[in-house]
């Protein structure tokens, strides 16, 4: 499998001067595509900084970064922007509808950003929300839904886009563990069916069953890594 | 390509924001828009009304909407006969009054006064012979009449006073006007003209917002003509009512094409009327106007905030947009297009308002200013012309703060970081 994220010590910091707080110290990752990766650590061990730099939502301090053979570092705003919406799909902590679409056009504005039409974006976003069980929450708001439904929502949101890589920041942080189960296990099978690749930031182990690889990170470094 | 894209998207966004946002909140800022608007119309429109209602009174009562007057270097029109006669031949000629003007002086006291050496009560004053008729139905004289009657074309003798010539009328401006006192329908006057006198029976009373109509004393032409001894029957003035105001210039080509001009100087109402007027009215335009850009700028503040607090409340949402690849554009659009709605329909309700009930509402019940029949002046051209300033300024106040929030940093818009 061909590295699809090659990233090469990479460092971030916050602060100026004596206040510099360095939260990634010369980190050193590759993933290869259809990885299911787990990134693991205590609060404050740099494991989502880590995250957001591989995911191109911020950038690092210092470092190279390759992801999908594009140096995403020399990329402009607007090419991040555009890079972001057609190469990954995220899944944050808080779901992160936008609260005036319903459900289906929560997925469809990624889709319109990408040019898809009004009828090829409505039939893609019902297809994704069936895939995530949703079929009869299409018209709803996110005030409307439960937390896991909601998250199922954003899942259906990242992957209509059919990205090359998805992104998870602490999917089930939010949700009982019923609803966490349900959401992993939908990650999963993406995952196993599709062949995606997956980057999750987690704490709680017993959601990892689906990673190949577990990064265990520490002070800003990766302190070990098991691969199943 | 993008930008079609981003449109569409933003156009989304801001259409489901506008729907679902609160009801109570969307009216209060429509009704800001709405009064901004009206503020806006209104203030400039009621003080260019107030002169366009002393125009109006003017061109209804004296000048009517042709005027033709003595040529230079003429006293008076000549072959006036000839001249109307030409006028009762054009369709487009509604009514017209020809007038005989003519300085004189006014006793009042002449019977009462047994020392012919004491005080007169005399006033220096405009006369004007005209045609009771005719000047009725071209003015409306008749109905100007404060008290007493209006002239008889069938009697002689009988004279209307204007209300500035008579003390008890004109004291509330102060001793300024030179006036004759205790002047009533039924009084007699004498009118001393050079070398002719000749008495009349003062028949009423004319008082009019206009000056001009307050400032004058009529009597029928035919008296006008033998005290002055005006055989010639040449008038100093034809005032002329064409079917539709609009006809005034066309009519006044035609009289012009026709040769009249060669007796008359002719003149459309807006060519006679004098430049201050126009200078005034444009004055009090811009005031008005510059009074409802206040009401602009404060709407403008207003609408910054409202979108302000809107988009700072969601800057994390604006974030994960921007994290999930939406461009920057598409999200300033949405609350572009939430500014524009409420300024749209804001102006579009003050619109209805305007030409639907305030405008109609003053032409049937005009304020009473003390020299004028103030209006709603609301010329529709410049109605629009301020309707696009307040949209441009409405648009601009909502993008600003869109701009200044959906510019920050991606990451730290998702996470609520301030740096």
């Amino acid at each position: 499998m061909s590295d699809i994220i090659q990233a090469t010590n990479i460092h971030r910091s916050f602060g100026k001067g004596d206040l510099v707080t360095h939260v990634l110290r010369g980190i050193d990752i590759t993933v290869a595509s259809g990885d299911f990766v787990a990134i693991m650590g205590k609060s404050g061990a740099g494991k989502s900084t880590l995250m957001y730099q591989l995911s191109v939502l911020d950038t690092p301090t210092d470092g190279e970064l390759l992801v999908d053979d594009t140096d995403v570092l020399g990329l402009s705003e607007r090419d991040r922007t555009a890079f972001r919406l057609n190469t990954l799909g995220y899944v944050f902590q808080d779901y992160a509808l936008v609260p005036d679409l319903n459900a289906r056009e929560n997925i469809m504005v990624p889709l319109l950003m990408a040019g898809r039409t009004w009828e090829s974006a409505t039939a893609t976003a019902d297809t994704a929300l069936n895939a995530v069980g949703l079929s009869s929450k299409h018209d709803s708001l996110p005030s409307q839904l439960s937390g896991g439904e909601q998250q199922r929502v954003a899942i259906a949101r990242a992957i209509a886009g059919e990205p090359k890589i998805l992104f998870a920041d602490e999917p089930t942080a939010n949700l009982d563990s019923i609803s966490g189960q349900q959401v992993i296990d939908l990650i999963g099978k993406l995952h196993n069916e599709q062949g995606l690749t997956v980057v999750m930031v987690t704490h709680e182990e017993e959601y990892t069953k689906y990673c190949n690889r577990i990064i265990e990170m520490e002070d800003g470094t990766i302190v070990s890594e098991k691969k199943r | 390509m993008h930008n079609i894209r981003s449109l569409r998207i933003g156009l989304l966004l801001g259409l489901r924001q506008v729907q679902r946002a609160s009801k109570w909140t969307t009216l209060l800022i429509i009704f800001v828009m709405m009064f901004t608007f009206l503020n806006l119309i209104a203030v400039s429109g009621i003080l260019v009304g107030l002169i366009e209602g002393v125009e109006r009174a003017v061109r209804e009562n004296v000048s009517g909407d042709i005027i033709l007057s003595a040529k230079s270097g003429e006293d008076h029109i000549l072959e006036t006969e000839a001249v109307i006669r030409q006028l009762q031949s054009y369709p487009e000629i509604e009514h017209y009054a020809p007038r005989y003007i003519s300085n004189a002086v006014i006793e009042a006291n002449y019977e009462e006064r047994r020392d012919i050496g004491g005080e007169r009560d005399i006033a220096a004053v405009t006369v004007r012979g005209i045609d009771p008729i005719l000047e009725d139905e071209m003015t409306h004289l008749g109905d100007l009449v404060a008290e007493g009657e209006y002239l008889d074309p069938n009697e002689d003798g009988q004279i209307l006073i204007g209300v500035y010539y008579l003390k008890e009328y004109a004291e509330q401006f102060g001793d300024i006007f030179d006036t004759v006192e205790n002047v009533k329908p039924g009084s007699r006057v004498r009118l001393d003209a050079g070398d002719i006198s000749k008495e009349f029976t003062v028949k009423g009373i004319i008082e009019s917002k206009v000056d001009e109509i307050n400032f004058a004393v009529y009597i029928p032409e035919r008296e006008f003509r033998r005290v002055f001894n005006r055989l010639d029957r040449n008038a100093d003035q034809i005032v002329i009512r064409t079917t539709t105001p609009e006809l005034d210039s066309p009519t006044k080509e035609a009289l012009v094409a026709s040769g009249l001009s060669t007796y008359a100087k002719i003149q459309t109402y807006d060519e006679g009327k004098p430049k201050f007027v126009t200078d005034i009215k444009n004055t009090f335009n811009l005031l008005g106007t510059f009074i409802g850009s206040i009401g602009i700028v404060v709407a403008s503040i207003t609408i910054f905030i409202i979108i302000f607090i809107n988009a700072l409340s969601r800057r994390r949402h604006i974030g994960i947009l921007k994290g999930i690849g939406i461009e920057r554009r598409a999200i300033e659009i949405a609350y572009v297009l939430q500014a524009a709605f409420y300024a749209l329909v804001g102006s579009l309700i003050g619109a209805v308002l305007t030409y639907g009930v305030l405008v109609p509402h003053f032409d049937k019940h005009p304020i009473q200013f003390p020299f004028s029949d103030g209006i709603l002046a609301a010329d529709p051209e410049t109605t629009f012309w301020k309707f696009i300033v307040l949209f441009i300024v409405t648009l601009i106040a909502g993008f600003l703060p869109a701009w200044l929030i959906v510019r920050q940093n991606t990451l730290n818009s998702i996470l609520g970081r301030n740096k």
